[in-house]
């Protein structure tokens, strides 16, 4: 009896102490990748009009942008894996007394290699009324994973690069003055989505000029020359562009063992050698 | 201890990409000492800017006042230039008409006073030979890397046919670093519109639709911060060929091509055992095209097709674009790593109407990057843990059974020392 106990004890102790250590690092690390407070730096306040001069945004900075009816602006937001990025467009139409008729706008989540990603939620495109003022687009991206095989289409972490623009107007409509504010934010997918494996490197763009080279002296690549780092306007969400290491799989499966533990001590109990018996015999 | 070896590795690959990341923007930085951007308003003086519905102004006089206050707020690195058209042929001649564009500021550093000077001396006058002002102001901002950008103010559409103002903008985007035509129209006629959303579209810019003095001011300012705020890197401009065998070697980085319809372009580059492709592509729709349309990317090596990217899509678009992105894993026995001939091939299945020139092709944007270490995941799992109540049923089983099983047997070990 004595023996067991201890070992209950033991077991109990070894996995509180795991539970205790994990625990300060989960109250960490859900707090940073959830949406950052609108930042330090002021939001921008300008769109670009294609993918390389698309403006730079963080995760929950409100940014605007004055534009024509007509114009494609582009904005680029870095998400991290285990994050559900939801980008949210208010388009502010231009006076409904200037415009002749109901126009479609649509709102386009590309990623870093400038792959379409679908929506798995929300509303990416809308048809907005003559009488409407505004017009309110959402889509939520598909959980951003860590890794994927070269094949997939999967969200990966890296820059992703969103399109706003009106699909279908009236022709008189295009050149009228329009104004769009964009937010985009993250929440953390949670351990059910904490997946293994790591990029290289985020899948950010490539801000170097292409050089074309000699096929009779280039002979061998060099990988010295690789270069892909995130540009300096595209900083990695709060927490870095991967997880981290914790997950609450960690916890499931601690106290799991922990568990097992208990039932094969409590499985001896039941079925080892009555040591009464023994004691009579 | 696996465990401990995988965070060690994480923080070893932290520390790396913390130094890689503060090196080449470094680099970069001393690199790119970018010439300032060029900048040409082209502002229309024909005749009809007297009609005066502007905020109850003529157009001429709107025009003018809102130039005043940009010139004020034009950023000094801009380099900037003003060109008329119309300004000085009052007569009936289409030839001499047409011929009437004239530089009122030449593109440089901006002298304010001069330049509000030398508009405050403007009239309406003449025809609108937008076409071949567009043509001479491409002269004017010629020479360079700079990045190029043309504002064109107008009320009308152009008066100078058979010359193309579209065609002209298209020719001028196609024949050099990137220059972007930005339009602005002052009137709500329909010619218009559709001739300067034609030029905007062609170049990459925008068109607006001016009915107040304010709007017009405002539009232009903004037009000109874009120019100086363009991105430090300009495209490699880049020959594609038809097979991958006669391919233009490339390494990594932004290239701009033009491609026709349905043609297909081929690129080549090496890619060493440990390094990782990734190329995207974007086609421009800088012309009137059908309603659907598509792009394809493919990498292939040999005759053997490593991995597509494609995207369709339909309606109104600038660009439509794909990526793709291939590793080729380290070889532990090399002792140098093996190069790998990969082809790049893009395609696009735009069509246009047959009224619709060919040439020159869609613009083609193409970005190559190449990371070392290729990616490889262990288990689908983070670190290969389990989650949910069945793994917690399976593991209590499991070491349940594991207990009766070893007290079973000591029963068994106590039973056999008895008998013995």
């Amino acid at each position: 009896m004595r023996t067991t106990s201890r070992l209950t004890a033991a077991v109990l102790a070894a996995g509180a102490a795991v539970l205790s250590c994990a625990g300060p690092a989960l109250a960490d690390d859900t707090a940073s990748p959830s949406p950052s407070p609108s930042g330090t730096a002021a939001a921008p306040t300008e769109a670009g009009t294609n993918f390389r001069t698309a403006t730079a945004i963080q995760q929950g900075q409100a940014a605007t942008a004055t534009a024509s009816t007509g114009d494609y602006l582009y904005w680029m937001v870095p998400a991290a894996a285990g994050q559900n990025v939801t980008v949210k467009a208010t388009v502010t139409l231009p006076e409904s007394s200037s415009r002749h008729g109901s126009a479609t706008w649509r709102l386009d989540v590309y990623d870093g290699l400038r792959r379409r990603q679908a929506c798995a939620a929300g509303h990416p495109s809308r048809t907005a009324a003559v009488e409407a003022t505004t017009v309110e687009l959402r889509c939520r991206l598909r959980t951003v994973r860590p890794w994927s095989e070269a094949w997939a289409n999967d969200p990966l972490p890296g820059a992703y690069y969103v399109r706003l623009t009106v699909t279908d107007l009236p022709d008189q409509d295009l050149g009228l003055p329009a104004s769009a504010e964009i937010l985009a934010t993250a929440a953390d997918a949670g351990g059910s989505k904490a997946a293994d494996g790591e990029l290289a490197a985020p899948l950010t763009p490539v801000e170097q000029a292409g050089a074309t080279l000699d096929p009779s002296t280039e002979t061998t690549a060099t990988p010295s020359a690789s270069a892909s780092e995130a540009p300096d306007s595209l900083a990695a969400p709060d927490g870095g562009w991967s997880p981290g290491w914790w997950s609450d799989r960690w916890i499931w499966t601690v106290a799991g063992g922990v568990l097992g533990a208990l039932a094969g001590v409590a499985g001896y109990n039941f079925a080892r050698p009555s040591r009464r018996r023994q004691q009579q015999a | 201890m696996i465990f401990r070896k995988r965070l060690a590795a994480g923080l070893c690959a932290l520390s790396a990409t913390l130094a890689a990341g503060l090196f080449p923007a470094a680099a970069i930085a001393d690199e790119t000492q970018a010439e300032s951007p060029k900048v040409e308003l082209v502002l229309d003086v024909s005749g009809s800017m007297r009609a005066t519905d502007i905020d109850g102004q003529s157009r001429m006089s709107a025009a003018k006042q809102a130039f005043n206050e940009v010139l004020d707020a034009v950023p000094d690195d801009v380099r900037l230039g003003i060109r008329t058209l119309g300004a000085n042929y009052p007569g009936k001649s289409k030839t001499e008409g047409c011929k009437d564009t004239e530089q009122l500021y030449p593109v440089g550093q901006l002298d304010r006073t001069e330049a509000k000077t030398a508009v405050a001396t403007l009239s309406p006058t003449g025809w609108t030979p937008i076409g071949p002002a567009l043509q001479a102001a491409g002269k004017d901002l010629a020479g360079g890397d700079a990045t190029r950008r043309i504002v064109l103010i107008t009320d009308g559409e152009d008066t100078c046919a058979p010359l193309d103002p579209c065609a002209v903008a298209r020719e001028l985007a196609a024949s050099g670093t990137s220059l972007v035509i930005d339009t602005l129209g002052l009137a709500s006629s329909d010619k218009m519109r559709e001739q300067l959303t034609c030029i905007a579209e062609a170049t990459g810019g925008t068109y607006t639709s001016v009915s107040h003095k304010d709007q017009l001011a405002d539009r232009t300012k903004q037009l000109i911060d874009r120019a100086a705020d363009a991105p430090a890197v300009t495209p490699t401009a880049v020959d594609g060929s038809a097979s991958c065998s006669t391919a233009p070697l490339i390494g990594a980085g932004v290239y701009s091509d033009r491609e026709k319809f349905a043609e297909h372009r081929w690129y080549r580059l090496n890619v060493a055992d440990g390094q990782e492709l990734r190329a995207s592509v974007s086609v421009g729709a800088d012309r009137a095209v059908n309603n659907d349309y598509g792009v394809l990317l493919r990498a292939v090596t040999g005759d053997r097709e490593l991995v597509r990217g494609s995207d369709a899509d339909s309606g109104r678009t600038d660009v439509i674009s794909a990526g793709l992105r291939y590793g080729f894993a380290e070889q532990d026995d090399a002792d140098t790593p093996a190069s790998h001939i990969v082809c790049l091939e893009v395609s696009n299945s735009f069509s246009a109407p047959a009224s619709v020139k060919t040439t020159p092709g869609l613009p083609v944007e193409l970005t190559v990057g190449l990371v070392s270490a290729p990616d490889d995941a262990s288990d689908v799992a983070s670190f290969g843990l389990g989650r949910g109540w069945i793994l917690l049923a399976v593991l209590t089983v499991t070491g349940l059974l594991a207990g009766l099983l070893w007290g079973w047997l000591s029963r068994i070990r106590v039973a056999v020392w008895r008998t013995n």
